[in-house]
């Protein structure tokens, strides 16, 4: 390494983030620690300063740091830290910084409310941020961000927020491409405009309740988990879509119509029959479906699904290549006339994987045909995958299932399996 | 640039190594190095390149990488982004997997030839064998002469007390 020239050398530390292994690197030689002002990039652990004895604060500590390097781009901070030490070196570094990630920790310590400006305040200063991504917050009064105009990546994750400090976040953000909101709580109404978003992360805590509007017409995948009420007048160029609600009942999908799906995904435990039907009838060029829905009905009724026509249902859907399916759907497709309108010239031309899970061993004869149609009358069938979930034994019926499902995997060993 | 649609033969680029040794490459890998692009480019690569500072034990891996990233980017297109970048990442990490002296001499080679991602791949792992080892440990694996003096020695570590367990 010595015969490199300085550059080289200089090149290779900047590629070292760590600040620990950066510490050491600047005690190895006089010409490493002449590389320093070269660093592009750097990374405090959480537990960094954890051997602190006397002299200076962290704080300090990072602000040295950063203060000699020239142009940092990246800086991610997980160790504690005051809003001091924050304005200090946005004040250095502020300019250059393209990514910037703190593990803000405002909800375990309660400084938000006492420091002011709060820290959220001073991230205002990076104004040439591409990436911001923010740990622990608590969003109760406006950030008063000013335009953030470079930053397409932003990520929240364990915050406590409210619906008009969102708002104005989001609004500082006019060329957001994505948005990750992972566990966040105290929101209700949820309105996202940003013309240029294409991924869109949404994980809310709470009652399973919060209303969200999504308006951002270059969307391309969305993922939401929480939400009672959705509204997607945008859904041109949607190519997956996932919903579920683990808290709540999801009571209304209204969708434009998702001409550009490909993949979808319906969880939770009740979903309102005007929302599953609406999205099944919506997504009707869908080549991969993800269902597990247990009960239908309104609110504290809880339903089992209506009966679903077998062919109309795969008529509807004439793209589908997989398809995973719960108790509850798979059971709508076993009802006394599920398979009424299946005649020889019926037939699904793309599904080549199948994943049935089943609790219940009621009907087993139903299910059976049910099971035989897809086989029989699927062209590309690859492999078909059912799953048996905590039946109970005792049932004398779950015999017969269990001797109807193995027959069913003995006469097709190649595409049937059990787990 | 050519509207025929019949496949042009590829254009052979020649290379000669510091040792002597001749290597005929196809002219879309010579491309990956922007040094050679700007020979071409001027005009100078129709007879064959004298590569002076590069032996060929090394040249010949840095073609191995050139052709590799440009074969996976060609038959990447089809299958999307996420499949070329995993093969991609299998081949550079066995790439890596050779002696210091070997790593360095990739290191200079790709900077004199300009090739960014091989520069960055060699430095990057450098960096990475870094990662959590104390002071004499870097000074012994690279053989790095400590220009310190002792005081200056003990005034950084004083100063970086904090990183010293």
């Amino acid at each position: 390494m010595e015969s490199l020239p300085d550059a080289l050398v200089h090149y290779i530390l900047s590629k070292i983030n760590n600040a620990k292994d950066l510490a050491i690197c600047n005690c190895v030689s006089q010409r490493w620690k002449e590389a320093m002002p070269y660093l592009n990039r750097l990374f405090f652990p959480r537990n960094v300063f954890d051997n602190l004895s006397h002299g200076k604060t962290p704080d300090e500590i990072v602000s040295q740091i950063i203060s000699s390097t020239i142009n940092l781009e990246e800086l991610v901070v997980y160790c504690p830290f005051s809003s001091i030490g924050l304005a200090s070196w946005l004040c250095c570094a502020g300019h250059s910084l393209k990514h910037l990630e703190l593990r803000m920790d405002s909800i375990v310590s309660y400084q938000a409310s006492t420091e002011t400006p709060s820290k959220l305040e001073l991230l205002r200063s990076a104004c040439n941020l591409e990436s911001l991504k923010l740990w622990g917050v608590v969003m109760v009064q406006s950030p008063r961000w000013d335009i953030f105009h470079k930053l397409t990546n932003l990520e929240i994750v364990g915050a406590s927020l409210r619906d008009h400090t969102l708002s104005e976040a989001l609004r500082a953000c006019p060329n957001l491409i994505q948005l990750v909101l992972l566990g966040c709580e105290g929101l209700m109404y949820v309105s996202v405009e940003n013309p240029y978003l294409e991924q869109c992360k949404l994980d809310f805590f709470g009652a399973g309740d919060c209303f969200l509007t999504l308006k951002s017409s270059k969307l391309k995948s969305l993922e939401v988990q929480g939400c009672g009420v959705i509204r997607l007048p945008e859904t041109q160029h949607l190519k997956s879509l996932s919903i579920s609600n683990n808290a709540g009942q999801i009571s209304m999908v209204e969708l434009g119509k998702l001409v550009a799906l490909e993949k979808l995904s319906m969880r939770g435990v009740q979903w309102s029959w005007d929302a599953i039907s609406g999205m099944l009838q919506m997504a009707s060029e869908v080549k991969h479906l993800y269902m597990k829905v247990e009960f239908t009905g309104d609110t504290g009724n809880l339903q089992p699904f209506p009966e679903i026509d077998f062919v109309d249902f795969f008529n509807s859907h004439p793209k589908l290549e997989t398809l995973e399916i719960h108790g509850a759907m798979f059971a709508a497709l076993c009802q006394k006339n599920s398979l009424k309108n299946v005649d020889s010239k019926f037939s699904i031309p793309s599904l080549e994987k199948v994943v049935i899970t089943v609790r219940s061993p009621l009907n087993a004869e139903q299910k059976m045909s049910t099971l035989e149609s897809l086989l029989n009358y699927t062209r590309s069938l690859k492999k078909m995958t059912i799953k048996i979930l905590q039946m109970k034994s005792s049932h004398s019926s779950a015999d017969d299932f269990f001797e109807y499902v193995c027959r069913l995997r003995f006469m097709n060993r190649n595409i049937v399996c059990i787990e | 640039m050519s509207s025929s649609t019949e496949p042009q033969p590829e254009k052979k680029i020649h290379l000669r190594s510091s040792d002597g040794e001749s290597f005929e490459i196809g002219e879309v890998v010579a491309l990956e190095s922007v040094t050679i692009k700007h020979m071409i480019e001027d005009g100078c690569a129709d007879t064959i390149i004298p590569l002076p500072n590069v032996t060929a034990k090394i040249l010949s891996k840095v073609i191995e990488y050139c052709s590799r990233h440009v074969a996976v980017a060609e038959g990447g297109v089809a299958l999307g982004e996420r499949v070329v970048d995993d093969e991609l990442k299998a081949f550079d990490k066995e790439f890596v997997n050779v002696d210091q002296h070997t790593l360095f001499e990739l290191i200079l080679a790709a900077n004199y030839l300009n090739i960014k991602n091989l520069l960055d791949l060699t430095c990057q792992t450098v960096a990475d064998s870094i990662k959590d080892k104390s002071v004499e440990e870097v000074r012994k694996i690279f053989n790095i002469e400590n220009d310190y003096t002792e005081e200056e020695e003990e005034e950084i570590r004083k100063e970086y007390a904090w990183a010293f367990k």
